[in-house]
């Protein structure tokens, strides 16, 4: 009889000591998440109201929506956003549709070579985005050296200033955001197509379709969570361009390839006016997540698990 | 498609079939050319103007010399080797100490009944949602409170753990059979004991993939040393390769090779664990 309330007692202390341990395993990760992520995330908030920078001994000062109405007020926002939207719509399309193209042309398993073209394509994802992106500023210079100068001069055009020209130069910028990523959107929509049962496949054939007619009735509507995937994380990334701008063109000529997080970059760490590149932040989580939640409806692809 | 369903090809299949050919070797090329580009003219030597040649008449290594050597401009104590072993180190220690993290916290949430696990797994998927420029400000003003500007712990330390890999060690050890814990409870093994002894050993795979994932993307990291550090003996490849940008437009060679030099080691990388790579990624996008 005495001795069940010691047992009690002792398993009460073994499970207090389990929990403990058990708190004690978790800890590490999430006093990383505390102090690096939940604590920037909320200070980025408080940030956007307060006239802040590091370089003036003042303590931050409230200002209210100040920050913002700098940032809306700024034409180089208005200029920054769209580059940014033109960066957007130079690289997204493209990607995914030669993504798609690349994946179906590679989905044949008799296909002679496929591995060393699945090789090839995603060799760029691999490579630092820095190193490419100086290699593309040579093949993009304006010299009569430069590898784009020299294939136009294969038909006699004249060589042009790809990076120094205002009009080519986002467009040069898209180039190599294509060639670096297209591999990964390959790589996706190739996973996505193994899921497609061959049943169907071969029901489709057996009903007479003709290849085109399975991609288009059998393939991209079974993709279509693949795809609104990858829409999704591309667009989102898109928005979040920075490298490529940085290395090739530095935001110019003038301000014609200055991104957001460009001009973020620019004000927050070059000019250290901390409240408006906090502001700018904000602005466009908060835009982004909106983004992504009216993708998810106009999909209807809320199965998908985020 | 399916190659079982292979009938007889007609004239116009062939056809396509041949063009889609074309095609893919004329992308792949698209794909190589600025590669075999750089190689190119990192053998030939800067007095040789280069023009339409894909193999350089005459091929010289000084390049990789001088590419090697280049840094010093700088600073007389750094060449390339500096950069590399920097970049090492830091992705070394931001891979071995998130994979220990990480899957520690991924085996608490997937096994463990503990008060709140509802909650920390929430904060944990959260963490992903979070674009890192959102808290580039605020972030860069703690690690200067903990005084860690300009530090390997500045670089190092704010990546130790990622919602990415806990949600993903999660994933696997809830996959694990009961049964195999159940043995070491009866025997009171303490939670720690059993997820050092019994439970990581199981996740080899999950470690091997998300070692190539963090390893590469601590690699290629830019951002963020961009805005900490400025000491160079303390950059990390990627930036130290944007001081090449200041080299004179007539030293191509010397560009050419440094770059090489800073890629060949991943894309070597890459071709021996292709697979692996390709199975991270797809890994990696799953989460979102």
């Amino acid at each position: 009889m005495k001795s069940r309330p010691v047992a009690e007692k002792k398993r009460v202390l073994y499970r207090l000591g389990e929990v403990l341990e058990s708190y004690t395993m978790l800890a590490p990760a999430y006093v990383i998440f505390l102090v690096f992520i939940f604590v920037p995330v909320v200070w980025a908030f408080y940030l956007s109201f307060f006239d802040y920078s590091i370089l003036s001994m003042r303590t931050p000062e409230f200002s209210g929506i100040d920050n913002f109405r700098r940032v809306f007020s700024d034409p180089v926002f208005w200029t920054a956003l769209k580059n940014t939207v033109r960066y957007s719509l130079g690289t997204v399309p493209t990607r995914l549709v030669l993504g798609l193209l690349l994946a179906l042309a590679l989905d044949q398993a008799n296909l002679w070579g496929r591995k060393i073209f699945r090789t090839i394509y995603f060799l760029p994802v691999v490579t630092s985005m820095v190193a490419a992106a100086i290699v593309w500023s040579l093949v993009f210079s304006a010299s009569n050296n430069g590898l784009a100068n020299q294939f136009l001069s294969l038909f006699d055009v004249a060589p042009k200033g790809w990076l120094s020209d205002s009009n080519l130069a986002m467009f040069s910028v898209c180039v190599l955001s294509v060639w670096k990523d297209l591999g990964y959107v390959m790589t996706i929509f190739t996973a996505g197509l193994q899921g497609i049962p061959l049943e169907l496949y071969e029901a489709g054939a057996i009903d007479g379709a003709t290849v085109w007619q399975r991609i288009r009735f059998i393939t991209i509507p079974l993709l279509r969570p693949t795809t609104f995937f990858i829409l999704v994380t591309e667009i989102i990334s898109s928005f979040q361009v920075f490298t490529q701008t940085y290395v090739m063109t530095s935001g110019g000529p003038g301000y014609s390839t200055t991104t957001l997080i460009n001009l973020l970059h620019n004000k927050g760490f070059v000019q250290f006016d901390m409240g408006y590149a906090s502001a700018l932040a904000v602005a466009l989580f908060i835009s982004l997540l909106f983004l992504s939640w009216v993708l998810r409806k106009v999909f209807k692809a809320d199965e998908i698990v985020y | 498609m399916t190659p079982k369903l292979k009938k007889k090809r007609t004239c116009r299949e062939i056809v396509l079939a041949g063009l889609k050919y074309i095609l893919l070797v004329a992308g792949a090329i698209v794909m190589v050319a600025p590669v075999l580009w750089m190689l190119s003219t990192s053998l030939t030597p800067d007095s040789v103007i280069i023009s339409y040649q894909l193999i350089p008449s005459k091929i010289t290594f000084e390049n990789y010399v001088r590419a090697w050597d280049f840094p010093r401009v700088f600073s007389d104590s750094v060449t390339l080797g500096t950069f590399f072993f920097n970049s090492v180190l830091v992705s070394a220690l931001i891979t071995g100490p998130a994979l220990i993290i990480d899957s520690l916290a991924g085996y608490v949430l997937a096994r463990r009944d503990i008060p709140g696990k509802n909650l920390l797994f929430y904060l944990a998927l959260a963490t992903m949602m979070i674009p890192f420029y959102v808290i580039a400000v605020p972030l860069f003003l703690v690690v200067r409170k903990l005084r860690w500007l300009d530090t390997f712990q500045g670089m190092i330390v704010p990546f130790l753990s990622s919602g990415f890999g806990v949600f993903m060690f999660k994933q696997f050890f809830q996959s694990v059979p009961k049964e195999l814990e159940d043995a070491a409870l009866v025997d009171g093994c303490s939670p720690w004991r059993i997820y050092w002894s019994i439970m990581l050993p199981l996740a080899k795979p999950v470690v091997g993939t998300m070692t190539i994932f963090k390893a590469m993307w601590s690699w290629n990291q830019f951002f963020w040393p961009l805005l900490i550090i400025n000491n160079i003996k303390l950059k990390t490849l990627p930036l130290a390769l944007t001081m090449f940008r200041g080299l004179n437009v007539t030293e191509w060679g010397t560009l050419c090779a440094g770059m090489t030099i800073a890629t060949i080691p991943i894309v070597v990388v890459y071709l021996l664990m292709q697979d692996s790579f390709q199975k991270g990624i797809v890994m990696g996008a799953v989460k979102g």
